[in-house]
């Protein structure tokens, strides 16, 4: 691909290369743990052996007495104040193995683990639950003071009438499904450096937002959010899943506490343990059709396993139904959800959260009642898949309210679905007609076998987005924005968009996102919103600014606004093309220091859903002897509307579906029944792919323009990691016969399965 | 990182960091990544996990190369470590550097050094690898956002082979 991209005199669809990427490839770049201050102390924290206890003291004696010790913070010396509904800064209770029970700061960090080691705490140990159906039963212990639901109200969406649907059906299919949890398991563990002046605090830390961070960390410290400032330096993998945490909050105490600047860093195993996993999903499925292969009922049913806090679980437990309710045209669809406390590691937002479980349990499913009709997957997909008007049914929504980006309701069509093409080139490149079941040798011990699976995912609309976009007197042009980069390339992205309208070069434009101080307010990067909304406010800003530059011009030119033209980095004027200026020309013209033009939007259309598609085809080598599976070929069709940059798009979708390819094939967190203990937490054995397991993958976009996306644009970070593992489970289907309920689909459960 | 070392057992280290000689007082169990970060302040050199898993602390130690947190900081005396700090020259980066920015061979980014490191003790030995050498050079270096795709390409790129 590189090498091949085209030049075009459009900055869109160009492969401009990542903002920021030269500092990342020499070592310059500053990832949150690689930040020094003066008299800066070490922290480290205590974590909790049981799986459930109350704390009934801690004596810190010994630890204070240890030189080097500048601070020891306990659920009994610090203000209890709350960081989320469930989430104390510290608590007098432990809900898993490694919740946080105390925290230290000293000079060093040899000196911070040592005191660790030295703090002495009783506890009252209480039973332990680690399965979510116990959770939710009558007399389980009570996790949380309001139970063990982890949400206000169990979530129930209907459209159509479910029973009738079922009644119409000539045949249900049912079954049950589960996905564990699993890491995210970013490749920087989380960190944060605190600092307090004169009762001002300033964290730089890993996170997703800022913003979002700041008014949790007022609300907890009781302190105004303008005496907070959060910074966001580089984030070394972000994948939705940083913070949910207790970092910022424990660094900011121990900061205020010691007087001094404070570092803290998870190690790997916190990492794991304490970061946040993807929620473990049990969910039950059924579809009624008709033989004539229509689909009258999809009625799916969650339990999800949220572990001791509720993080991001709310949000999650309505996307696992998205696809039920959307993916399929059908009258009649239902999704419950019971998302439960336990006391197994928390689960968080992690890459598309619920979609993949839902996903996997859809389009496995689906894939039986083709099999079943006799027709083609591929086929029974392009007859059945959502179209373009989407559902049918009566849009219940008011005409003018934003349609939200997983609605329920049908009678909304989608602004744009090419959903259809997708299966159609995505099966071409994969040559799905004569798709291979042998590779033509002898060897009776490899089976092989193809899949295909379509997803579906959110891809416009998120919170209100601010951006800013400034040009000064010596022509710099700043794009300013509180969202973070996670590391998949939203300020290049967002730049792109800027030095467009400006008519400017790629390079002419730097960015400023990720402080609080400096930037429009912002959500937290997530919900595949970034491009959409974030872009959208760019685009409006720099069109504000474009005028004021045109303005600015037509009197020096003496031309009216309307005869000028910006491109290629002069403004000049369309009937005497002679006639003209550089930006950097027109922008020493104004009278302030700079122009300015601040956006927030709150993007979407009351006309259309907004959602991005994708075809997914894999085909795989199934080992009978070992039960390995190995990828041969994975081609992956997506409509993610126009592509703002082809080669990080390119990166984007091959990074999203070999990460995939771990939960469906090797990755599971484990906790250990007896114990609650987690017993995988390294990267060892918690098996995320290398580069050995990495197939080839083809990347295929649709063309697709969205009308109401910036510039075309829709969303593409996590549409592709939803349905890698349904794709894999039919091929491995295809292979050997055998229908996977349950992911990983790792080597032991295929032998065991294939043996007895 | 505080050195004073009144209560640990510690030693002295002559050590050459991307050409610059160093004399040191380290803890003896200071790890060889303990000592980039925190005493001679090189962050370029990642703890992704300072277990020997993930390879985003690779240096080259006399030229090979290794995970600077398996290797204690004392048994790189009298050695000579390349960091990631010390591949380009004058702001300039070096050709494999522009293969990974030309062929976007990373997102994040943390476990680029790691990766480049890997590469050039890779290309250095076998300046035209196939894929599966390229694969086998670079299986000891994790990349979560799983660029793998794009960091075969750099690689491919910079051998001069496309
Ligand atoms: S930090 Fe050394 S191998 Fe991971
Ligand atoms: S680029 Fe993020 S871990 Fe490799």
């Amino acid at each position: 691909m590189p090498g091949a991209l085209e030049m075009s005199e459009s900055l869109i669809g160009r492969s401009v290369n990542r903002h920021h990427f030269p500092e990342k490839l020499t070592g310059d770049a500053k990832y949150s743990a690689d930040l020094i201050m003066p008299g800066m102390l070490h922290a480290a924290i205590l974590r909790s052996p049981h799986p459930h206890a109350n704390i009934l003291s801690i004596d810190t004696s010994k630890a204070e007495k240890l030189a080097g010790v500048k601070a020891v913070i306990t659920p009994f010396n610090i203000p209890s104040g709350r960081l989320a509904v469930d989430l104390f800064i510290l608590d007098t209770r432990v809900r898993f193995v490694g919740d946080e029970v105390a925290a230290v700061a000293a000079v060093d960090p040899d000196i911070a683990r040592k005191a660790i080691d030295l703090l002495d705490v009783r506890y009252e140990i209480l039973p332990f639950i680690l399965d979510p159906d116990e959770a939710l039963s009558k007399d389980a212990i009570k996790i949380h003071e309001n139970g063990n639901l982890a949400i206000p109200e169990p979530i129930n969406l209907e459209r159509g009438d479910i029973e009738k649907g079922l009644i119409e059906a000539d045949e249900i299919f049912e079954d049950s499904y589960y996905i564990p949890a699993h890491s995210a398991a970013a490749l920087e563990p989380r960190a944060a450096l605190a600092y307090w002046d004169n009762g001002h605090l300033t964290i730089w830390k890993s996170t997703r937002g800022v913003h979002v961070e700041r008014i949790s960390l007022s609300n907890a410290l009781k302190i105004p959010t303008e005496n907070i400032r959060i910074v966001g330096p580089f984030l070394g993998g972000g994948f939705g899943n940083k913070d949910e945490t207790r970092l910022g909050a424990i660094s900011a105490v121990l900061a205020q506490k010691a007087d001094r600047p404070v570092r803290l860093e998870y190690s790997r195993e916190e990492e794991f343990v304490a970061g946040r996993t993807r929620h473990a999903s049990y969910i039950d499925l059924k579809i009624g059709f008709k033989l004539d292969g229509t689909i009258t009922a999809i009625h799916g049913v969650a339990t999800l396993n949220s572990g001791a806090y509720q993080a991001s679980t709310p949000q999650m437990s309505r996307r696992t139904g998205q696809c039920m309710l959307y993916l399929y045209s059908c009258p009649n669809v239902k999704y419950e959800s019971y998302p439960a406390y336990t006391n197994c590691p928390t689960a968080g937002s992690y890459r598309a959260l619920g979609a993949p479980q839902g996903h996997f349990a859809l389009e496995t499913l689906m894939d039986r009642v083709a099999e079943y009709l006799g027709i083609d997957p591929v086929e029974f997909r392009k007859k059945n898949h959502v179209k373009i008007e989407g559902q049918p049914g009566r849009r219940t929504s008011p005409d003018d309210q934003i349609i939200d980006s997983q609605p329920v309701e049908g009678g909304v069509p989608f602004s744009s679905n090419e959903l259809g093409q997708c299966l159609v080139k995505g099966a071409e490149a994969f040559d799905w007609v004569n798709r291979r079941k042998s590779n033509g040798s002898n060897d009776e011990s490899k089976k092989y076998g193809s899949g295909v699976a379509i997803m579906i995912y959110r891809g416009g609309p998120g919170y209100p987005t601010g951006a800013e976009v400034r040009v000064n007197k010596s022509g710099e042009i700043t794009v300013i924005c509180g969202l973070m980069d996670v590391g998949e390339g939203m300020t290049t992205v967002l730049s792109q968009m800027c030095a467009e309208v400006l008519g400017v070069e790629y390079a002419d434009v730097s960015t400023l996102f990720g402080d609080t101080e400096s930037t429009p307010d912002a959500p937290i990067t997530s919900g595949s919103t970034a491009t959409f909304s974030a872009g959208t406010a760019v685009i409006r800003a720099s069109t504000i600014i474009k005028d004021s530059l045109l303005a600015l011009a037509g009197t020096a030119l003496e031309s009216e606004i309307s005869d000028l033209v910006l491109e290629n980095g002069y403004i000049s004027v369309k009937t005497d093309p002679d006639r003209r200026m550089t930006v950097k020309e027109v922008a020493s013209l104004m009278t302030n220091d700079y122009i300015s033009s601040i956006s927030t939007v709150d993007p979407g259309s009351t006309e259309y859903i907004v959602n991005s598609f994708g075809a997914h085809f894999v085909n795989v080598e199934v080992d009978t002897y070992t039960g390995n599976v190995n990828i041969l070929k994975y081609v992956a069709a997506h409509d993610s509307g126009v592509i703002i940059n082809p080669q990080l798009s390119l990166n984007q979708v091959e990074g999203g579906i070999s990460q995939m390819l771990g939960l469906a094939l090797s990755e599971e967190l484990v906790t250990d029944r007896n114990t609650g203990v987690t017993l995988n937490g390294s990267y060892l054995e918690h098996k995320c792919p290398t580069i050995l397991d990495y197939p080839e993958i083809q990347v295929i976009f649709a063309d697709s323009v969205d009308p109401v996306g910036p510039m075309g644009a829709k969303a593409l970070g996590e549409v592709p990691s939803v349905g890698v593992g349904a794709a894999v489970a039919n091929a491995v289907y295809d292979a050997i016969g055998i229908r996977f309920n349950s992911l990983p689909i790792s080597p032991d459960k295929i032998i065991r399965a294939l043996y007895t | 990182m505080n050195t004073s070392l009144s209560e640990y057992p510690s030693s002295s280290v002559n050590l050459i960091v991307n050409e610059q000689a160093h004399q040191l007082s380290v803890r003896d169990h200071w790890t060889l990544l303990d000592v980039l970060r925190d005493v001679l302040e090189l962050t370029g050199s990642k703890r992704g996990c300072d277990r020997g898993e993930c390879g985003s602390c690779t240096v080259l130690l006399d030229g090979v190369p290794v995970y600077s947190c398996q290797i204690l900081a004392l048994q790189s005396q009298g050695k000579t470590v390349i960091t990631i700090e010390g591949l380009s020259q004058n702001g300039v980066m070096t050709a494999l550097q522009q293969a990974f920015l030309d062929n976007d061979g990373g997102q994040c980014g943390y476990c680029t050094p790691g990766f480049v490191i890997s590469s050039l003790a890779l290309l250095r030995d076998n300046p035209n690898p196939t894929d599966k050498e390229i694969c086998d050079a670079l299986s000891g270096n994790i990349c979560r956002c799983n660029a793998y795709g794009r960091i075969i390409e750099s690689v491919r790129s910079a051998s001069g082979r496309n």
